[in-house]
Protein backbone atom coordinates (compact mmCIF):
# COMPACT_ATOMS: atom_id res chain seq x y z
CA UNK A 1 0.00 0.00 0.00
CA UNK A 2 2.65 2.46 0.98
CA UNK A 3 4.66 4.00 -1.78
CA UNK A 4 8.33 3.27 -1.96
CA UNK A 5 10.09 6.66 -1.93
CA UNK A 6 13.18 5.15 -3.63
CA UNK A 7 11.03 4.02 -6.56
CA UNK A 8 9.39 7.40 -6.84
CA UNK A 9 12.78 9.06 -6.74
CA UNK A 10 13.86 7.06 -9.80
CA UNK A 11 10.89 8.38 -11.79
CA UNK A 12 11.76 11.96 -10.89
CA UNK A 13 15.30 11.42 -12.17
CA UNK A 14 14.01 9.87 -15.39
CA UNK A 15 11.56 12.74 -15.80
CA UNK A 16 14.36 15.25 -15.34
CA UNK A 17 16.36 13.78 -18.23
CA UNK A 18 13.34 13.63 -20.51
CA UNK A 19 12.62 17.25 -19.67
CA UNK A 20 16.23 18.20 -20.38
CA UNK A 21 16.21 16.44 -23.74
CA UNK A 22 12.73 17.77 -24.56
CA UNK A 23 13.62 21.41 -23.88
CA UNK A 24 16.85 21.07 -25.88
CA UNK A 25 14.81 19.87 -28.88
CA UNK A 26 12.13 22.47 -28.21
CA UNK A 27 14.65 25.32 -28.53
CA UNK A 28 15.22 24.25 -32.14
CA UNK A 29 11.59 23.48 -32.93
CA UNK A 30 10.67 27.01 -31.82
CA UNK A 31 13.61 28.41 -33.85
CA UNK A 32 15.11 29.99 -30.75
CA UNK A 33 18.43 28.30 -31.47
CA UNK A 34 19.86 27.65 -34.91
CA UNK A 35 21.56 24.47 -35.93
CA UNK A 36 24.60 26.26 -37.36
CA UNK A 37 25.31 27.47 -33.82
CA UNK A 38 24.63 24.27 -31.89
CA UNK A 39 23.38 20.83 -32.95
CA UNK A 40 19.91 19.61 -32.15
CA UNK A 41 19.50 16.32 -30.26
CA UNK A 42 18.07 14.70 -33.35
CA UNK A 43 21.17 15.66 -35.39
CA UNK A 44 23.42 14.30 -32.65
CA UNK A 45 21.60 10.98 -32.63
CA UNK A 46 21.68 10.85 -36.43
CA UNK A 47 25.43 11.53 -36.52
CA UNK A 48 26.01 8.79 -33.94
CA UNK A 49 24.21 6.27 -36.15
CA UNK A 50 26.16 7.51 -39.19
CA UNK A 51 29.44 7.08 -37.38
CA UNK A 52 28.38 3.53 -36.59
CA UNK A 53 27.53 2.89 -40.26
CA UNK A 54 30.83 4.36 -41.41
CA UNK A 55 32.58 1.79 -39.23
CA UNK A 56 34.26 4.43 -37.09
CA UNK A 57 32.39 3.95 -33.83
CA UNK A 58 33.03 0.37 -32.75
CA UNK A 59 36.77 0.33 -33.50
CA UNK A 60 37.09 3.59 -31.54
CA UNK A 61 35.20 2.32 -28.50
CA UNK A 62 37.16 -0.91 -28.65
CA UNK A 63 40.50 0.90 -28.95
CA UNK A 64 39.79 3.21 -26.01
CA UNK A 65 38.55 0.36 -23.82
CA UNK A 66 41.52 -1.81 -24.74
CA UNK A 67 43.93 0.96 -23.80
CA UNK A 68 42.02 1.42 -20.55
CA UNK A 69 42.14 -2.28 -19.67
CA UNK A 70 45.90 -2.46 -20.25
CA UNK A 71 46.82 0.90 -18.72
CA UNK A 72 44.45 0.56 -15.82
CA UNK A 73 45.53 -2.98 -14.94
CA UNK A 74 49.12 -1.78 -14.68
CA UNK A 75 48.01 1.25 -12.70
CA UNK A 76 45.94 -0.84 -10.28
CA UNK A 77 48.88 -3.21 -9.74
CA UNK A 78 51.31 -0.38 -9.06
CA UNK A 79 48.78 1.53 -6.97
CA UNK A 80 48.01 -1.48 -4.77
CA UNK A 81 51.70 -2.19 -4.20
CA UNK A 82 52.56 1.43 -3.36
CA UNK A 83 49.41 1.77 -1.26
CA UNK A 84 50.29 -1.37 0.69
CA UNK A 85 53.74 0.03 1.49
CA UNK A 86 52.22 3.38 2.43
CA UNK A 87 49.61 1.71 4.62
CA UNK A 88 52.17 -0.35 6.48
CA UNK A 89 54.91 2.24 6.94
CA UNK A 90 54.26 5.62 8.45
CA UNK A 91 57.50 7.01 6.96
CA UNK A 92 56.69 5.94 3.40
CA UNK A 93 53.16 7.25 3.84
CA UNK A 94 54.43 10.60 5.06
CA UNK A 95 56.76 10.98 2.09
CA UNK A 96 54.47 9.78 -0.67
CA UNK A 97 51.09 11.09 0.45
CA UNK A 98 51.99 14.75 0.00
CA UNK A 99 53.57 13.96 -3.38
CA UNK A 100 50.48 12.08 -4.55
CA UNK A 101 48.09 14.69 -3.26
CA UNK A 102 50.13 17.25 -5.19
CA UNK A 103 50.06 15.16 -8.35
CA UNK A 104 46.32 14.77 -8.01
CA UNK A 105 45.81 18.51 -8.37
CA UNK A 106 47.27 18.20 -11.87
CA UNK A 107 44.57 17.85 -14.55
CA UNK A 108 44.84 14.47 -16.26
CA UNK A 109 45.23 16.13 -19.68
CA UNK A 110 48.42 17.79 -18.44
CA UNK A 111 50.17 14.41 -18.67
CA UNK A 112 49.63 14.24 -22.44
CA UNK A 113 52.43 16.63 -23.57
CA UNK A 114 55.12 14.94 -21.49
CA UNK A 115 53.91 11.53 -22.66
CA UNK A 116 54.21 12.77 -26.25
CA UNK A 117 57.81 13.82 -25.59
CA UNK A 118 58.70 10.57 -23.84
CA UNK A 119 56.88 7.99 -25.93
CA UNK A 120 55.96 9.73 -29.18
CA UNK A 121 52.77 8.74 -30.92
CA UNK A 122 52.51 5.26 -29.44
CA UNK A 123 49.89 3.43 -27.41
CA UNK A 124 52.47 3.15 -24.66
CA UNK A 125 52.19 6.88 -24.25
CA UNK A 126 48.44 6.64 -23.76
CA UNK A 127 48.95 3.87 -21.19
CA UNK A 128 51.41 6.22 -19.47
CA UNK A 129 48.79 8.97 -19.25
CA UNK A 130 46.19 6.51 -17.89
CA UNK A 131 48.63 5.24 -15.26
CA UNK A 132 49.73 8.72 -14.18
CA UNK A 133 46.10 9.87 -14.01
CA UNK A 134 44.91 7.07 -11.76
CA UNK A 135 47.81 5.62 -9.80
CA UNK A 136 47.86 8.33 -7.12
CA UNK A 137 44.17 7.93 -6.31
CA UNK A 138 44.47 4.15 -6.03
CA UNK A 139 47.60 4.36 -3.86
CA UNK A 140 46.05 6.88 -1.49
CA UNK A 141 42.80 4.90 -1.19
CA UNK A 142 44.68 1.67 -0.52
CA UNK A 143 46.86 3.28 2.13
CA UNK A 144 43.81 4.92 3.67
CA UNK A 145 41.93 1.61 3.67
CA UNK A 146 44.80 -0.13 5.44
CA UNK A 147 45.08 2.60 8.05
CA UNK A 148 41.37 2.28 8.79
CA UNK A 149 41.27 -1.50 9.24
CA UNK A 150 39.46 -2.25 12.52
CA UNK A 151 42.33 -3.29 14.86
CA UNK A 152 40.29 -6.27 16.01
CA UNK A 153 40.92 -8.06 12.67
CA UNK A 154 44.67 -7.65 13.04
CA UNK A 155 44.58 -8.85 16.65
CA UNK A 156 42.40 -11.82 15.71
CA UNK A 157 44.73 -12.73 12.86
CA UNK A 158 47.77 -12.64 15.13
CA UNK A 159 46.22 -14.69 17.91
CA UNK A 160 45.12 -17.23 15.28
CA UNK A 161 48.79 -17.70 14.46
CA UNK A 162 49.06 -15.80 11.16
CA UNK A 163 52.77 -15.42 10.31
CA UNK A 164 53.95 -11.87 9.56
CA UNK A 165 54.71 -12.61 5.89
CA UNK A 166 51.13 -13.79 5.32
CA UNK A 167 49.47 -10.75 6.88
CA UNK A 168 49.26 -8.58 3.70
CA UNK A 169 47.71 -11.22 1.48
CA UNK A 170 45.48 -12.94 4.04
CA UNK A 171 44.34 -10.10 6.26
CA UNK A 172 45.48 -6.57 5.43
CA UNK A 173 44.38 -6.35 1.79
CA UNK A 174 41.07 -8.20 2.26
CA UNK A 175 40.23 -6.16 5.34
CA UNK A 176 40.94 -2.92 3.47
CA UNK A 177 39.02 -4.04 0.37
CA UNK A 178 35.94 -1.78 0.74
CA UNK A 179 38.05 1.39 0.60
CA UNK A 180 40.37 -0.07 -2.02
CA UNK A 181 37.44 -0.74 -4.34
CA UNK A 182 36.22 2.82 -3.85
CA UNK A 183 39.72 4.00 -4.81
CA UNK A 184 39.80 1.74 -7.85
CA UNK A 185 36.44 3.10 -8.95
CA UNK A 186 37.73 6.65 -8.63
CA UNK A 187 40.96 5.63 -10.37
CA UNK A 188 39.01 4.18 -13.29
CA UNK A 189 37.14 7.46 -13.75
CA UNK A 190 40.38 9.46 -13.66
CA UNK A 191 42.05 7.00 -16.02
CA UNK A 192 39.09 7.34 -18.38
CA UNK A 193 39.60 11.12 -18.36
CA UNK A 194 43.28 10.59 -19.06
CA UNK A 195 42.68 8.12 -21.89
CA UNK A 196 40.30 10.38 -23.79
CA UNK A 197 42.52 13.45 -23.21
CA UNK A 198 45.57 11.60 -24.52
CA UNK A 199 43.71 10.32 -27.56
CA UNK A 200 42.66 13.86 -28.30
CA UNK A 201 46.29 14.80 -28.79
CA UNK A 202 48.02 11.72 -30.09
CA UNK A 203 46.08 8.91 -31.73
CA UNK A 204 44.52 7.73 -34.96
CA UNK A 205 41.71 5.72 -33.41
CA UNK A 206 39.65 6.03 -30.22
CA UNK A 207 36.91 8.15 -28.71
CA UNK A 208 39.30 11.06 -28.15
CA UNK A 209 40.38 10.86 -31.77
CA UNK A 210 36.74 11.06 -32.94
CA UNK A 211 36.33 14.18 -30.81
CA UNK A 212 39.43 15.69 -32.39
CA UNK A 213 38.22 14.72 -35.87
CA UNK A 214 34.83 16.31 -35.20
CA UNK A 215 36.51 19.57 -34.27
CA UNK A 216 38.77 19.46 -37.35
CA UNK A 217 35.74 18.92 -39.58
CA UNK A 218 33.78 21.61 -37.75
CA UNK A 219 31.16 18.94 -37.05
CA UNK A 220 29.50 19.95 -33.76
CA UNK A 221 27.04 17.06 -33.99
CA UNK A 222 29.88 14.57 -33.96
CA UNK A 223 31.62 16.31 -31.06
CA UNK A 224 28.47 16.31 -28.94
CA UNK A 225 27.66 12.74 -29.98
CA UNK A 226 31.05 11.46 -28.88
CA UNK A 227 30.88 13.48 -25.66
CA UNK A 228 27.53 11.94 -24.79
CA UNK A 229 28.81 8.50 -25.70
CA UNK A 230 31.91 8.96 -23.53
CA UNK A 231 29.72 9.98 -20.61
CA UNK A 232 27.39 7.02 -21.13
CA UNK A 233 30.17 4.43 -21.31
CA UNK A 234 31.90 5.93 -18.29
CA UNK A 235 28.65 6.03 -16.34
CA UNK A 236 27.69 2.49 -17.30
CA UNK A 237 31.01 1.06 -16.16
CA UNK A 238 31.00 3.16 -13.02
CA UNK A 239 27.47 2.26 -12.00
CA UNK A 240 27.07 -1.28 -13.16
CA UNK A 241 30.55 -2.69 -13.07
CA UNK A 242 32.39 -1.02 -10.20
CA UNK A 243 29.28 0.24 -8.42
CA UNK A 244 27.78 -3.22 -8.06
CA UNK A 245 31.06 -4.77 -6.93
CA UNK A 246 31.52 -1.99 -4.40
CA UNK A 247 28.01 -2.44 -3.01
CA UNK A 248 28.33 -6.20 -2.74
CA UNK A 249 31.57 -5.83 -0.81
CA UNK A 250 30.13 -3.18 1.50
CA UNK A 251 27.16 -5.41 2.30
CA UNK A 252 29.34 -8.45 2.89
CA UNK A 253 31.71 -6.48 5.15
CA UNK A 254 28.67 -5.36 7.13
CA UNK A 255 29.19 -1.69 6.25
CA UNK A 256 25.84 -1.35 4.50
CA UNK A 257 22.59 -3.18 5.23
CA UNK A 258 21.36 -5.55 2.53
CA UNK A 259 18.10 -4.36 1.01
CA UNK A 260 15.07 -6.61 0.67
CA UNK B 1 29.08 -30.03 46.89
CA UNK B 2 31.75 -32.30 45.42
CA UNK B 3 29.91 -32.92 42.20
CA UNK B 4 32.74 -33.03 39.71
CA UNK B 5 33.35 -36.70 39.04
CA UNK B 6 35.99 -36.17 36.35
CA UNK B 7 38.62 -34.68 38.63
CA UNK B 8 40.32 -36.83 41.16
CA UNK B 9 41.00 -34.79 44.29
CA UNK B 10 44.04 -36.94 45.14
CA UNK B 11 46.08 -36.13 42.02
CA UNK B 12 45.90 -32.58 40.69
CA UNK B 13 46.69 -32.08 37.01
CA UNK B 14 49.96 -30.37 35.99
CA UNK B 15 50.29 -26.60 35.91
CA UNK B 16 49.62 -25.28 32.42
CA UNK B 17 50.12 -21.59 32.87
CA UNK B 18 52.14 -19.91 35.59
CA UNK B 19 52.17 -16.19 36.29
CA UNK B 20 55.05 -15.19 38.56
CA UNK B 21 55.17 -11.66 39.98
CA UNK B 22 53.60 -10.25 36.83
CA UNK B 23 53.66 -6.45 36.96
CA UNK B 24 52.54 -4.03 34.31
CA UNK B 25 52.93 -0.26 34.33
CA UNK B 26 51.79 2.00 31.53
CA UNK B 27 53.79 5.15 30.91
CA UNK B 28 51.66 8.06 29.91
CA UNK B 29 53.02 11.52 29.17
CA UNK B 30 52.43 12.80 32.70
CA UNK B 31 52.52 9.77 34.96
CA UNK B 32 53.14 6.09 35.43
CA UNK B 33 50.01 4.02 35.87
CA UNK B 34 50.40 0.72 37.65
CA UNK B 35 47.89 -1.61 36.02
CA UNK B 36 49.01 -4.82 37.70
CA UNK B 37 51.22 -5.39 40.70
CA UNK B 38 52.96 -8.67 41.44
CA UNK B 39 50.28 -11.07 40.29
CA UNK B 40 50.96 -14.71 41.07
CA UNK B 41 48.68 -17.34 39.65
CA UNK B 42 48.86 -20.99 38.66
CA UNK B 43 46.38 -22.42 36.24
CA UNK B 44 46.18 -26.16 35.94
CA UNK B 45 45.45 -28.21 32.87
CA UNK B 46 41.75 -28.47 32.09
CA UNK B 47 40.85 -25.77 34.58
CA UNK B 48 38.46 -22.90 33.87
CA UNK B 49 39.67 -19.79 35.66
CA UNK B 50 37.61 -16.62 35.65
CA UNK B 51 39.31 -13.29 36.31
CA UNK B 52 36.65 -11.21 38.02
CA UNK B 53 36.77 -7.57 39.03
CA UNK B 54 35.47 -4.07 38.41
CA UNK B 55 36.44 -2.20 35.25
CA UNK B 56 39.94 -0.81 35.52
CA UNK B 57 41.20 -3.57 37.79
CA UNK B 58 43.61 -4.77 35.14
CA UNK B 59 41.89 -8.06 34.34
CA UNK B 60 41.83 -7.36 30.61
CA UNK B 61 45.46 -6.26 30.76
CA UNK B 62 46.28 -9.58 32.38
CA UNK B 63 44.54 -11.42 29.55
CA UNK B 64 46.41 -9.32 26.95
CA UNK B 65 49.69 -10.18 28.65
CA UNK B 66 48.93 -13.90 28.54
CA UNK B 67 47.87 -13.62 24.89
CA UNK B 68 51.15 -11.84 24.10
CA UNK B 69 49.62 -8.61 22.83
CA UNK B 70 51.53 -6.84 25.58
CA UNK B 71 54.70 -7.64 27.52
CA UNK B 72 54.93 -7.49 31.31
CA UNK B 73 57.05 -4.73 32.86
CA UNK B 74 58.35 -7.30 35.32
CA UNK B 75 57.72 -10.93 36.16
CA UNK B 76 57.25 -14.03 34.02
CA UNK B 77 54.43 -15.72 32.18
CA UNK B 78 55.22 -19.37 31.60
CA UNK B 79 53.27 -21.75 29.41
CA UNK B 80 54.30 -25.28 30.38
CA UNK B 81 57.48 -23.81 31.81
CA UNK B 82 58.43 -21.76 28.72
CA UNK B 83 58.14 -17.97 28.73
CA UNK B 84 55.59 -16.67 26.24
CA UNK B 85 56.56 -14.15 23.57
CA UNK B 86 54.16 -12.44 21.21
CA UNK B 87 50.69 -13.57 20.19
CA UNK B 88 50.18 -17.10 18.97
CA UNK B 89 47.55 -19.77 18.64
CA UNK B 90 48.84 -21.75 21.62
CA UNK B 91 47.22 -19.05 23.77
CA UNK B 92 44.32 -18.18 21.54
CA UNK B 93 42.17 -15.19 22.42
CA UNK B 94 38.44 -14.78 21.78
CA UNK B 95 37.35 -11.16 21.76
CA UNK B 96 34.27 -9.35 23.02
CA UNK B 97 33.29 -8.76 19.42
CA UNK B 98 33.18 -11.91 17.32
CA UNK B 99 36.06 -10.65 15.11
CA UNK B 100 35.12 -13.03 12.30
CA UNK B 101 36.61 -12.10 8.93
CA UNK B 102 33.84 -10.81 6.64
CA UNK B 103 35.79 -11.67 3.48
CA UNK B 104 35.52 -15.35 4.36
CA UNK B 105 32.32 -17.33 4.72
CA UNK B 106 31.49 -19.30 7.87
CA UNK B 107 33.44 -22.46 7.14
CA UNK B 108 36.39 -20.53 5.68
CA UNK B 109 36.60 -18.61 8.94
CA UNK B 110 36.87 -21.85 10.88
CA UNK B 111 39.36 -23.22 8.33
CA UNK B 112 41.42 -20.07 8.88
CA UNK B 113 42.16 -21.27 12.39
CA UNK B 114 43.83 -24.38 10.92
CA UNK B 115 45.69 -22.66 8.11
CA UNK B 116 48.89 -22.00 10.04
CA UNK B 117 49.00 -25.33 11.84
CA UNK B 118 51.97 -27.44 10.73
CA UNK B 119 49.83 -30.56 11.07
CA UNK B 120 47.42 -29.20 8.48
CA UNK B 121 49.96 -27.76 6.03
CA UNK B 122 48.72 -28.38 2.46
CA UNK B 123 46.01 -30.68 3.77
CA UNK B 124 43.04 -28.73 2.44
CA UNK B 125 40.57 -31.60 2.66
CA UNK B 126 41.50 -32.40 6.23
CA UNK B 127 41.12 -28.73 7.18
CA UNK B 128 37.62 -28.60 5.77
CA UNK B 129 36.63 -31.82 7.43
CA UNK B 130 37.87 -30.66 10.82
CA UNK B 131 36.15 -27.30 10.36
CA UNK B 132 32.89 -29.05 9.56
CA UNK B 133 33.22 -31.15 12.72
CA UNK B 134 33.70 -28.00 14.78
CA UNK B 135 30.69 -26.35 13.14
CA UNK B 136 28.66 -29.43 14.01
CA UNK B 137 29.77 -29.07 17.60
CA UNK B 138 28.32 -25.55 17.72
CA UNK B 139 25.25 -26.70 15.73
CA UNK B 140 25.91 -24.52 12.72
CA UNK B 141 26.89 -27.03 10.05
CA UNK B 142 24.01 -26.00 7.80
CA UNK B 143 25.37 -22.43 7.77
CA UNK B 144 28.82 -23.48 6.54
CA UNK B 145 28.49 -21.53 3.31
CA UNK B 146 26.72 -18.48 4.71
CA UNK B 147 28.32 -15.06 4.85
CA UNK B 148 29.15 -13.70 8.28
CA UNK B 149 26.71 -10.79 7.91
CA UNK B 150 23.84 -13.22 7.45
CA UNK B 151 24.25 -14.69 10.95
CA UNK B 152 22.70 -13.49 14.20
CA UNK B 153 24.89 -12.24 17.05
CA UNK B 154 24.74 -15.52 18.94
CA UNK B 155 25.56 -17.54 15.83
CA UNK B 156 28.57 -15.33 15.14
CA UNK B 157 29.91 -15.96 18.64
CA UNK B 158 29.46 -19.70 18.14
CA UNK B 159 31.41 -19.56 14.88
CA UNK B 160 34.10 -17.54 16.67
CA UNK B 161 34.25 -20.29 19.29
CA UNK B 162 34.58 -22.97 16.61
CA UNK B 163 37.36 -20.97 14.94
CA UNK B 164 39.15 -20.51 18.26
CA UNK B 165 39.00 -24.23 19.03
CA UNK B 166 40.21 -25.23 15.54
CA UNK B 167 43.98 -25.04 16.17
CA UNK B 168 43.46 -26.85 19.49
CA UNK B 169 45.04 -24.11 21.63
CA UNK B 170 46.75 -25.05 24.87
CA UNK B 171 44.95 -22.22 26.61
CA UNK B 172 41.80 -20.50 25.41
CA UNK B 173 41.48 -16.89 26.53
CA UNK B 174 38.02 -15.31 26.46
CA UNK B 175 37.65 -11.57 26.91
CA UNK B 176 34.10 -11.26 28.26
CA UNK B 177 32.15 -14.07 26.68
CA UNK B 178 29.08 -12.95 24.73
CA UNK B 179 28.64 -9.40 26.07
CA UNK B 180 26.50 -7.98 23.27
CA UNK B 181 23.79 -10.60 23.31
CA UNK B 182 20.38 -10.73 24.90
CA UNK B 183 19.85 -12.69 28.11
CA UNK B 184 18.12 -15.69 26.56
CA UNK B 185 20.80 -16.27 23.92
CA UNK B 186 23.50 -15.80 26.54
CA UNK B 187 21.97 -18.35 28.92
CA UNK B 188 21.96 -20.92 26.15
CA UNK B 189 25.51 -20.09 25.07
CA UNK B 190 26.78 -20.50 28.65
CA UNK B 191 25.39 -24.03 28.67
CA UNK B 192 26.80 -24.75 25.24
CA UNK B 193 30.22 -23.40 26.16
CA UNK B 194 30.35 -25.57 29.29
CA UNK B 195 29.21 -28.57 27.31
CA UNK B 196 32.03 -28.06 24.84
CA UNK B 197 34.68 -27.46 27.46
CA UNK B 198 33.69 -30.55 29.42
CA UNK B 199 34.06 -32.52 26.20
CA UNK B 200 37.34 -30.96 25.07
CA UNK B 201 38.82 -30.50 28.58
CA UNK B 202 40.30 -27.17 27.49
CA UNK B 203 42.23 -24.91 29.80
CA UNK B 204 40.34 -21.63 29.76
CA UNK B 205 40.90 -18.17 31.23
CA UNK B 206 38.09 -15.69 30.84
CA UNK B 207 37.43 -12.19 32.06
CA UNK B 208 34.18 -10.74 33.37
CA UNK B 209 32.69 -8.09 35.62
CA UNK B 210 29.50 -10.09 36.08
CA UNK B 211 29.65 -12.21 39.28
CA UNK B 212 26.92 -14.54 38.03
CA UNK B 213 28.79 -15.28 34.85
CA UNK B 214 31.92 -15.91 36.92
CA UNK B 215 30.07 -18.36 39.16
CA UNK B 216 28.40 -20.03 36.21
CA UNK B 217 31.54 -20.62 34.16
CA UNK B 218 34.53 -20.85 36.49
CA UNK B 219 36.05 -23.79 38.32
CA UNK B 220 37.93 -21.09 40.14
CA UNK B 221 37.16 -17.39 40.31
CA UNK B 222 40.05 -15.01 40.90
CA UNK B 223 38.86 -11.71 42.36
CA UNK B 224 40.97 -8.72 41.36
CA UNK B 225 40.93 -5.22 42.81
CA UNK B 226 42.02 -2.14 40.99
CA UNK B 227 44.80 0.43 40.94
CA UNK B 228 47.11 -1.30 40.97
CA UNK B 229 45.49 -4.60 39.99
CA UNK B 230 46.09 -7.29 42.57
CA UNK B 231 44.58 -10.64 43.42
CA UNK B 232 42.25 -10.11 46.34
CA UNK B 233 40.73 -13.54 46.77
CA UNK B 234 39.99 -16.84 45.12
CA UNK B 235 36.72 -18.74 45.15
CA UNK B 236 36.40 -22.38 44.10
CA UNK B 237 33.02 -23.04 42.55
CA UNK B 238 32.08 -26.61 43.33
CA UNK B 239 28.95 -27.18 41.32
CA UNK B 240 28.22 -29.81 38.69
CA UNK B 241 28.29 -28.80 35.03
CA UNK B 242 26.55 -27.70 32.96
CA UNK B 243 25.41 -24.95 35.31
CA UNK B 244 22.46 -22.76 34.54
CA UNK B 245 23.11 -19.05 34.95
CA UNK B 246 19.71 -18.72 36.65
CA UNK B 247 20.34 -21.53 39.12
CA UNK B 248 19.95 -20.30 42.77
CA UNK B 249 23.17 -22.11 43.74
CA UNK B 250 25.03 -20.12 41.09
CA UNK B 251 23.44 -16.97 42.49
CA UNK B 252 24.66 -17.91 45.96
CA UNK B 253 28.23 -18.25 44.71
CA UNK B 254 27.85 -14.97 42.85
CA UNK B 255 27.01 -13.24 46.13
CA UNK B 256 30.07 -14.74 47.79
CA UNK B 257 32.28 -13.65 44.92
CA UNK B 258 30.87 -10.15 44.98
CA UNK B 259 31.29 -9.94 48.76
CA UNK B 260 35.07 -10.17 48.30
CA UNK B 261 34.94 -7.14 46.10
CA UNK B 262 32.92 -5.13 48.59
CA UNK B 263 35.20 -5.98 51.50
CA UNK B 264 38.06 -4.80 49.31
CA UNK B 265 36.47 -1.41 49.03
CA UNK B 266 35.87 -1.18 52.76
CA UNK B 267 39.53 -1.83 53.46
CA UNK B 268 40.54 1.10 51.33
CA UNK B 269 38.28 3.97 52.32
CA UNK B 270 39.87 6.24 49.70
CA UNK B 271 38.49 4.30 46.74
CA UNK B 272 35.00 4.70 45.45
CA UNK B 273 32.69 1.85 44.61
Amino acid sequence: MKKNPERLHKYYVLGFYLLLLGSWQLLFSLNLLHDYLFPAPFDVAKRLVELGDEGLLWPSIKATLERMVIGFSISAGIGLAIGLLMGMSRIINGCLKSLFLGLQTLPTAAWAPISLLLFGLSDRGIAFVIIMSSVAAISIATADGIQHIPPIYLRAARTLGTPVYAMPSHVILPAALPRIVTGIKLGWTLGWHGAVSAELIKSSVGLGFLLYMGRELNDASQVIAIMVLTILIGLLLDRFCFGLIERRIRIRWGLEPAKR
Amino acid sequence: MDAIPASNPGISPPVKLRLANVTKTFDSATQKVAALQAVNLEIREGEYVVLFGPSGCGKSTLLNLIAGFETPSAGDILLEGDPVSGPGNDRLMMFQEHALFPWLNVIENVVYGLKWEPAYRFRFRARRQKALELLKMVHLEEFARSSVHELSGGMKQRVALARALAPDPQVLLIDEPFPALDALVRARLYVELQDILVRTRKTIVSVTHDPREAACLGDRVVVLTGRPGRIKAEVKVQLARPRDINDPQVAEYALRINAHLESAHEEKPGTTA
